[in-house]
């Protein structure tokens, strides 16, 4: 096979930064071949996959040694047009990638670029509209595509370059379970057309049909090799803040021979080796054990359309959330589920039916009064973050409620203790990581002591220990009394931690019940582009009640027990 | 919501090629500057509001509509106070409103609004890209071509951030309903840091992803849409510079439309 990326010794040390973030990485990648990368937040992926493509050294200063060589060639000596032809980078961000008017404008950009003639370039969109799955889309509005059509077409306008290699770091964080999947069987395209294909994702279940897996650590190489010997390696995978897959954590825990990687393949085992009793699926039935009156937040006949728009985004919506429940709110991207978020502290006026909170109007309050019940973290701290000090940055809104030094001083003790950011009061949050300027966000919120807390994609861009330290920390304040609502596109989250899921599609309600209740009826779920993770469905397939490994370890030996 | 303001359609003024479009706004910009009675600058507007209609821009007239009704507006009540005429109609203590600074006013307003108006006719159809092939093709330097229409392209982008900043601020108990200019300085730095952050942030990934797909500055490009001058373009072309130099024509040699002699 021949050798197209090959990486030499490689040091980046960013300007101001006093650790390099990538040291000593050695790495061959072969002509088609698949390969994944994984690590924990800060393990130095992103550096990795912008030195493939010289955008490190080239855009961002630092110390740089080693060599990347692309075909042969050195990345330091190609010019950025030539580069696009050897490797194509898609980026986490499909928003700021994508800056044209219509579909068939953003393919052409990088071919113009390259000084294709427009016959030819009329050839490939045709051609790569066709493999991304937007044929017939041409000249459609860029801004009317889901957030799963809008990373395809990202990947489609690099790969229509013809790229030796295709980078892309991420693509698949901000989807749904329906986006992300189509990002990856897209991806599995390229690799059966033999395209050179390097991949970061933080997901173990993407691994599994990649041809090589590295893993960093702390910008280090721990492991290379072919994924199945490393994905069984749980311990391994979780220093280095990767998930590991759920079915081997099954068998391990059991004490069960064999690794199997997808649910299939754990089914499969399990029957051949007759290791579970089968019992009756269980029938759950969608009681509604919300009724009552103690509702901190609750939703009458809501309605709501944009100013302008022709269409109601949120139609018919009915429910009420009790006092100290932990709520997840799922759904595909646009289904509508950050509008209605929105509506709970009056960001958004309901157009037709109300919003109470309390059983009183939002409208009927004054701004501020709101944000002493409801708190809300937006999806991207980096919205809200502005002080020079941590400090200052969580008081802010005791300070703009007019509460008073001492009160303060507490409170933002309090929010920082419970955060776990004791010991940053005076670093400046800019200086921080993702995860803990989102622990930042969330501590601002919960500085003002609000009965409910809402949080739109508190997970997105954290690696598996900070999602983890994040919900644990989540589960806490409601054990305190506190009603939490997030919003997520992460199955495990909603499934390991919250008490009740409402499910949307297309802005009305489609599902609404005890966790358990809704992710057992998959089909339901799948209406919706939602797919409950491994272990979920393995627990449906044989009837058990677990929703998480622990619990399932706990009731198959249970069963084991009483079967002796 | 939608703030683009392309809107893709098939209409005569669709079809131009950009470099006719792009004159065609700057001669209407010169004539406008022409006339100050507002009867003459409202005819414009009159002119330029029917081609509105023909090229279908009514949509991106009305997302902007409050912007345009408060330049009227404004232009039209306070031009009067700061412009001295002949005949004066009211007068109190220093102030004085008289009848050619009112009509001066008028023809303001009937003015900026034409130039947010032609503008808008420009955008609602022609696509960003084209905007740039016509720049290049009138031997504008590429990279000044794309910078101009990226900044066009950024605004609605930059909108959006801001208000989701404004929100994200707000859900924390940021007042921004006080009426007080002094509280609402102190306001400001809660917003603007964050704006100030997310623009870096996009352009800065917006340059990666140019550079990814093969953009420098420097390079010889194709373009998929090549436009060309057909012969309507020409027709247009003449009939608008007829139309710049009898304007001409009228304001400095006539001395028509004016009601404030000795200002533009």
């Amino acid at each position: 096979m021949d050798i197209v990326v090959s990486i030499k010794s490689l040091v980046f040390t960013y300007q101001n930064a006093k650790e390099p973030s990538i040291r000593g990485i050695n790495g061959e990648i072969g002509d088609g071949e698949f390969l994944m990368i994984m690590g924990h937040g800060g393990a130095g992926k992103s550096t990795l996959c912008c030195a493939m493509n010289g955008i490190v050294p080239r855009f961002y200063n630092g110390e740089y040694s080693g060599n990347v060589f692309i075909a042969g060639k050195q990345t330091t000596q190609y010019n950025p047009s030539d580069m696009a032809k050897r490797v194509g980078l898609v980026l986490q961000d499909f928003e700021a990638q994508l800056f044209s008017t219509n579909v068939e404008l953003e393919i052409a950009f990088g071919l113009e670029n390259i000084g294709l003639p427009s016959v030819e370039i009329n050839r490939r969109i045709d051609r790569y509209l066709d493999l991304i799955g937007l044929n017939g889309m041409r000249k459609v509005d860029i801004y009317t595509l889901s957030g799963g059509q809008k990373q395809r077409l990202a990947i489609g306008s690099v790969i229509a370059m013809e790229p030796n290699v295709v980078v892309m770091d991420e693509p698949t964080t901000d989807l749904d379970p329906v986006g992300r999947q189509g990002v990856l069987s897209l991806a599995g395209l390229l690799r059966d057309g033999k395209r050179t294909l390097v991949m970061v994702d933080n997901e173990p279940d993407a691994a599994v049909g990649a041809d090589k897996l590295w893993l960093m650590k702390d910008g280090e190489m721990t492991a290379q090799g072919v994924p199945g010997d490393y994905l069984k390696d749980e311990k391994l995978l979780v220093s280095c803040g990767v998930m590991p897959l759920q079915t081997i954590s099954l068998f391990r825990r059991m004490n069960w021979q064999g690794d199997p990687l997808t649910v299939e393949a754990a089914l499969e085992l399990i029957q051949k080796n007759n290791l579970v009793q089968y019992r009756d699926r269980i029938i759950w039935t969608d009681s509604n054990v919300f009724s009552g009156n103690n509702f901190i937040i609750e939703a009458k006949d809501l309605g709501y359309r944009y100013p302008g728009a022709s269409q109601d985004v949120l139609k018919d919506i009915n429910f009420g959330i009790k006092r100290g429940e932990f709520v997840a709110i799922l759904g595909q991207n646009g289904s509508g589920k950050t509008t209605l978020a929105k509506h709970f502290n009056r960001l958004l006026k309901p157009t037709s039916g109300e919003l109470l909170v309390n059983g009183k109007q939002t409208t009927q309050y004054r701004q501020n009064e709101l944000a002493r019940l409801i708190g809300y973290v937006f999806q991207n701290p980096d919205n809200q973050i502005f002080a020079s000090t941590v400090k200052e940055e969580v008081g802010f809104g005791l300070k703009v409620l007019g509460e008073n030094a001492k009160v303060i001083e507490k409170n933002v003790a309090e929010a920082l203790a419970v955060t776990g950011l004791e010991g940053y009061e005076n670093m400046s949050p800019f200086v921080l990581s993702k995860g803990v300027r989102q622990r930042v966000a969330v501590a601002s919120v919960l500085s003002v002591k609000p009965e409910a807390i809402i949080l739109d994609e508190p997970t997105t861009g954290l690696d598996y220990q900070h999602q983890r330290g994040s919900l644990d920390m989540l589960k806490r304040l409601n054990k305190k009394g506190h009603t939490v609502v997030i919003i997520t596109h992460s199955m495990w989250i909603a499934e390991e931690y919250a008490d009740r899921c409402i499910v949307m599609k297309d802005g009305e309600i489609i599902s609404d019940g005890k966790t358990r209740a809704v992710f057992a009826d998959e089909d339901r779920l799948v209406r919706a582009s939602l797919v409950p993770s491994p272990i979920v469905r393995l627990s449906n397939r044989l009837g058990t009640k677990a929703m998480n490994v622990d619990d399932m370890v706990k009731e198959l030996s249970d069963e084991s027990i009483h079967l002796q | 919501m939608n703030l683009s303001i392309y809107s893709d359609d098939k209409t005569w003024l669709h079809s131009l090629d950009p470099r006719t479009k792009l004159f065609g706004t700057t001669i209407v910009f010169i004539v406008c500057l022409c006339f100050n009675h507002p009867l003459h600058t409202g005819a414009i507007a009159l002119c330029m509001f029917a081609l509105v209609l023909s090229a279908g821009a009514q949509k991106a007239i009305w997302k902007l509509r409050y912007i345009i009704l408060m330049l009227f507006l404004f232009s039209a009540m306070l031009w009067p106070f700061f412009t001295s005429g002949k005949t004066i109609v009211w007068t109190w203590k220093s102030l004085k409103l008289t009848r050619e600074s009112i009509l001066y006013g008028l023809a303001m307003g009937f003015r900026l609004s034409t130039f947010v108006i032609t503008g808008l006719i420009l955008m609602a159809t022609t696509k960003n890209e084209e905007i740039t092939d016509g720049l290049i093709k009138m031997k504008i330097p590429y990279p000044l071509a794309f910078a101009f229409s990226t900044a066009l392209r950024l605004v609605p982008t930059f909108v959006k951030a801001g208000a989701t900043i404004v929100q994200a601020q707000v859900s924390r108990g940021l007042d921004l309903e006080s009426r007080n200019i002094i509280s609402r300085f102190g306001k400001f730095i809660p917003l603007a840091v964050p704006m100030f952050i997310s623009a870096i942030r996009y352009t800065n990934l917006l340059a990666m992803a140019l550079e990814s797909r093969g953009f420098s500055p420097d390079m010889q490009r194709t373009f998929f849409y090549e436009p060309t001058m057909t012969k309507r373009d020409w027709i247009i072309l003449y009939f608008l510079a007829a139309l710049l130099f009898i304007s001409l024509y009228m304001r400095i040699i006539l001395n028509m439309g004016v009601v404030m002699p000795g200002r533009i």
